[in-house]
């Protein structure tokens, strides 16, 4: 009476995340439109996009939780059943908050899934126990999930994925919630798991961090892939950076702009007073020293923009957006406080 | 599917069960409400004369629990059949643990089948405790003297036992097919409100059509039509129409509740 609801073949040199023109609409609205995502072992890969972008909903058709219209998704070498599939060995994961049985304890909770998961005996799994003790919730064990803070039933999200001993992990906006030590915990624990071999598929709107954290990325807006591969591949795309100047005297800091040869730097008064500096770092640093042999003093410089942000703004749209919600609006939802975007 | 992984999600859902107070408080009420109906007959002078057996309340104790059979049927066995069956997939919609189910190794076919197997042993652990404490609270209260049939003739106490054993029994296929409406109602309207009380609603509806001058065969093909079918049991000699024809009916409900929730299920997007 057993159908296998997974294909698997040779893994062998395969990524551990091949997802192939994944197509969803939901009424008239088209969510996913062809979409590729690519993961490899022993990375972590950042699905990034702006609120909307529909990164939740690719999770979900990654994990079977969402029928793909069209696609192919191969996780770990298995080829996945949209409609019954179930979740190969090794893969876990978690999409927006995750959510337990409130009128369990946390390690009650932990012990019900695991038996939910298949054992084959090849690989041991960790005990609910263990992985408490990972993600700092051994002390709170015992208490009902319905007694826990949103931070917590997100590190508890985590030790429910990691019972699965993951070969390849879905992180659905993980710092969420979190306080700065959660997220560097979570941080913690999802560099460890590449370091053993693991793929992370880390989602985020946040570009800052997965920045800090992966090694590759895919951005998605409007359910498109607007751009994928390496950070660094990001890097040489991006736009200058902005500063925010301050001098002396800001006309003739103006005018040297205008006359300087070289590495292009641009020079702009700024709405709220003083100048908007856009330039790479060496003309920057070029440009800051012509100004003190020209007898102006540099009184502020500060960067207003990291210039991978810029890009995603600009390639995802938001600046504009953004720019108009103001500036109680830029604390993203991590607590980080976001620069200002100038148009 | 395997038959493995539908019995670790039963495993895991009667674990669930075990933790909830509701559980414990609708098997308790199953276990005390006879002893309490019976004691209360001891005492009162009236009785339920109107209610098949209930002139021989306080004759025989094996008259006890064909009293509560016949009451049960009203509303108590939609409800009861219900309570577990309406909420056990919607309760995942109210948690919004549908997410955190269905990211284990278990594919929705099993998780299907292991949730409709707890609801079914619940129904039917219902329909065993309340029939298993309506005896014993007949034979403890009242006593355990022959009982008088429907038609006239006296069964011995050990004979009485085994046609009330039947009878009872005979109202688990009804009793099952609301537990599948209760399944379907819970999958499709992801309310356990309408999950537990439309059965409910649905029962009493039913037993109203009785009283309505209408089409015979309706009345045959409606669940509540099974639950009396234990009468004929009851009976010199037995005659057993009505209870083959509830079962067929209760299995038709059954197969066809359960496929369509199944493929609501099945088609579901879980987007939430």
């Amino acid at each position: 009476m057993r159908a296998r609801s997974v294909a698997c073949v040779s893994a062998g040199e395969r990524p551990a995340l091949e997802a192939l023109a994944v197509a969803k609409r939901f009424g008239n609205r088209q969510v996913l439109s062809g979409v590729d995502l690519i993961a490899q072992s022993g990375r972590l890969h950042g699905l990034l996009g702006p609120n909307g972008a529909g990164k939740t909903t690719l999770m979900r058709v990654l994990l079977g939780l969402v029928r793909r219209d069209s696609g192919t998704v191969r996780l770990l070498g298995c080829g996945v059943n949209p409609t019954n599939g179930s979740l190969p060995d090794g893969v876990a994961g978690f999409v927006e908050t995750p959510a337990f049985y409130p009128y369990l304890s946390g390690r009650r909770n932990l012990a019900l899934l695991a038996h939910l998961d298949r054992h084959d005996g090849a690989v041991r799994r960790p005990g609910a126990g263990h992985v408490l003790e990972q993600v700092g919730l051994s002390g709170h064990a015992e208490i009902a999930v319905a007694h826990y803070s949103a931070g917590m039933r997100q590190r508890l999200g985590l030790a429910a994925a990691l019972l699965r001993s993951p070969r390849l992990l879905f992180l659905d906006e993980p710092t969420n919630s979190l306080d700065p030590a959660g997220a560097r915990d979570v941080r913690a624990v999802a560099r460890r798991l590449v370091h053993e071999g693991a793929a992370v598929v880390w989602s985020s709107h946040d570009m800052a961090e997965v920045e800090e954290l992966c090694a590759t990325l895919t951005i998605i807006n409007r359910g498109c892939v607007i751009f994928a591969g390496t950070v660094d591949e990001l890097q040489k795309l991006a736009p200058a950076s902005v500063h925010s100047l301050r001098t002396s005297d800001d006309r003739a800091a103006l005018s040297l702009a205008a006359q300087r040869q070289g590495p292009h730097v641009k020079v702009a008064p700024a709405r709220d007073g003083g100048l908007e500096v856009s330039a790479a770092t060496d003309a920057l640093d070029a440009y800051v020293i012509a100004l003190g042999c020209a007898g102006v003093a540099v009184r502020v410089l500060e960067r207003r923009t990291r210039s991978l942000e810029s890009l995603f703004l600009e390639l995802t749209g938001s600046a504009g957006r953004r720019e108009a919600l103001g500036p109680a609006s830029r604390a993203d939802s991590s607590g980080r406080q976001a620069a200002p975007v100038v148009s | 599917m395997s038959v493995p992984g539908s019995l670790a999600v039963t495993r895991v859902e009667c674990a669930k069960l075990a933790a909830q107070l509701k559980t414990h408080l609708v098997l308790a009420a199953c276990v005390i409400s006879p002893f309490a109906f019976a004691a209360a007959m001891r005492v009162q002078s009236s009785l339920p004369e109107d209610t098949l057996f209930g002139r021989c309340v306080k004759e025989s104790g094996f008259a006890v629990p064909l009293v509560v059979l016949g009451f049960a049927a009203l509303w108590v066995f939609p409800a009861l059949s219900s309570v577990v069956g309406g909420d056990l997939f919607s309760a995942e919609d109210r948690y919004g643990t549908w997410t955190t189910l269905l990211t284990r190794s278990r594919c929705r076919s099993e998780v299907f089948a292991g949730k409709v197997l707890t609801a079914m042993g619940f129904s039917a652990l219902t329909v065993a405790a309340l029939a298993a404490s309506s005896v014993a609270a007949g034979v403890l209260i009242v006593g355990p003297q022959p009982l008088v049939d429907l038609s006239g003739t006296l069964l011995p106490s050990a004979q009485a036992l085994n046609r009330i054993a039947l009878a009872w029994a005979s109202v688990l296929p009804p009793a099952l097919a609301f537990t599948a409406l209760a399944v379907l109602l819970s999958v499709a309207t992801r309310s356990s409100a309408a999950g537990i009380g439309l059965p409910v609603v649905a029962g009493l509806t039913m037993q109203l059509y009785a009283f309505v001058d209408g089409p015979e065969l309706i009345r045959r093909l409606l669940i509540t039509s099974a639950f009396g079918a234990w009468h004929g049991l009851l009976a010199e000699p037995p005659f057993y129409g009505p209870l083959i024809s509830g079962m067929a009916v209760s299995t038709a409900y059954l197969l066809v509740c359960l496929l369509i929730a199944y493929g609501m299920l099945r088609r579901r997007d879980i987007s939430r």
